[in-house]
């Protein structure tokens, strides 16, 4: 692929415990928030207004929890193919603030190889840099059963 | 109230535009979110969208009523958003328009660890294209705190 990304891995690369490149987004500013609300239409001033925010009772505003999941996305969509992908959910665990850099990746639970085609299945963890899981999750992808 | 079903979303629309700058806002650098010849390359006849897309949704142009739709009776200030999960068939794509039918699929209530009670209610929304086939499910799990507490996780 010229745009560099990995060509999808058939079922039989894969073994329980295998983990993706990781995502790191570092630095979060309150921008991210902000363009998020824009391009998401979640406009909760509680991830953009400080005054609000700390009314409140939060220590500054924080990332809408689909934030982090759509920046977690990547390291299911990138490693088995986005077209591969069959689910996908979250659960949101803490939250996500200015000044954190947080880290996403995905790691096989199982694989199921059903004739030509396999599904695998994988769990998905975020942390910040304290090591905080602040979004878990998991995901399943249809793969080919090999080459 | 369990199985009420709604039309919540009509002439969802997947833009060109608004993929970019979704793509951008998640920092998904993937150009076949961006460009229909790098979408080719990993096997798209159309622009991909991001797998988290489907939350553009809730802007007002496409919404057939205010808010979900379906009145939980939740009070907002102590409604807080606990999961949300995505069933594909594919991935959205420029140029489909998509028809929302959410169903309340369950609701139960659990004692919170730090006490108080706490209601959950899981919404159901099945997106169908032009040809009303169901592309995407998305299920959304929205728990009502009870005020006692604010228990970690993204207010809604």
């Amino acid at each position: 692929m010229t745009d560099g990304r990995a060509e999808a891995p058939v079922a039989a690369d894969l073994s329980v415990g295998d983990t993706g490149p990781e995502v790191v987004v570092s630095d979060l500013d309150r921008s991210d928030f902000v363009k998020y609300a824009g391009a998401s239409g979640d406009f909760n001033p509680i991830h953009y207004n400080e005054p609000l925010a700390t009314a409140a009772g939060y220590e500054s505003v924080f990332a809408q929890g689909m934030f982090t999941a759509g920046v977690a996305a990547r390291a299911v969509a990138d490693w088995f193919g986005l077209a591969n992908v069959r689910s996908y959910g979250v659960r949101f665990q803490a939250q996500v603030w200015p000044g954190d850099t947080v880290t996403a990746v995905a790691e096989v639970t199982g694989v199921e190889v059903g004739g030509d085609v396999a599904t695998v299945e994988a769990d998905v963890l975020v942390t910040n840099q304290d090591g905080e899981a602040v979004v878990t999750g998991r995901a399943s992808a249809e793969l080919p059963a090999d080459r | 109230m369990v199985g009420t079903s709604v039309v919540t979303v009509e002439d969802f629309a997947v833009e060109a535009g608004k993929v970019e700058e979704f793509a951008r806002a998640v920092k998904d650098d993937n150009p076949a979110h961006r460009d229909a010849d790098a979408a080719a390359e990993q096997g798209f006849d159309r622009v991909p969208a991001p797998l988290t897309y489907e939350r553009v949704s809730s802007f007002p142009r496409y919404r057939t009523t205010g808010g979900r739709g379906i009145d939980l009776g939740f009070a907002q200030e102590y409604t807080i958003h606990g999961e949300q999960a995505y069933e594909y068939e594919r991935p959205l794509q420029v140029g489909d328009v998509l028809t929302g039918t959410t169903t309340l699929s369950d609701v139960y209530e659990r004692e919170g660890s730090r006490g108080g009670t706490m209601t959950f209610a899981v919404l159901e929304t099945e997106y169908a294209d032009r040809d009303g086939e169901v592309v995407l499910t998305a299920r959304s799990t929205l728990i009502e705190t009870g005020g006692a507490i604010r228990p970690e996780g993204d207010d809604d």
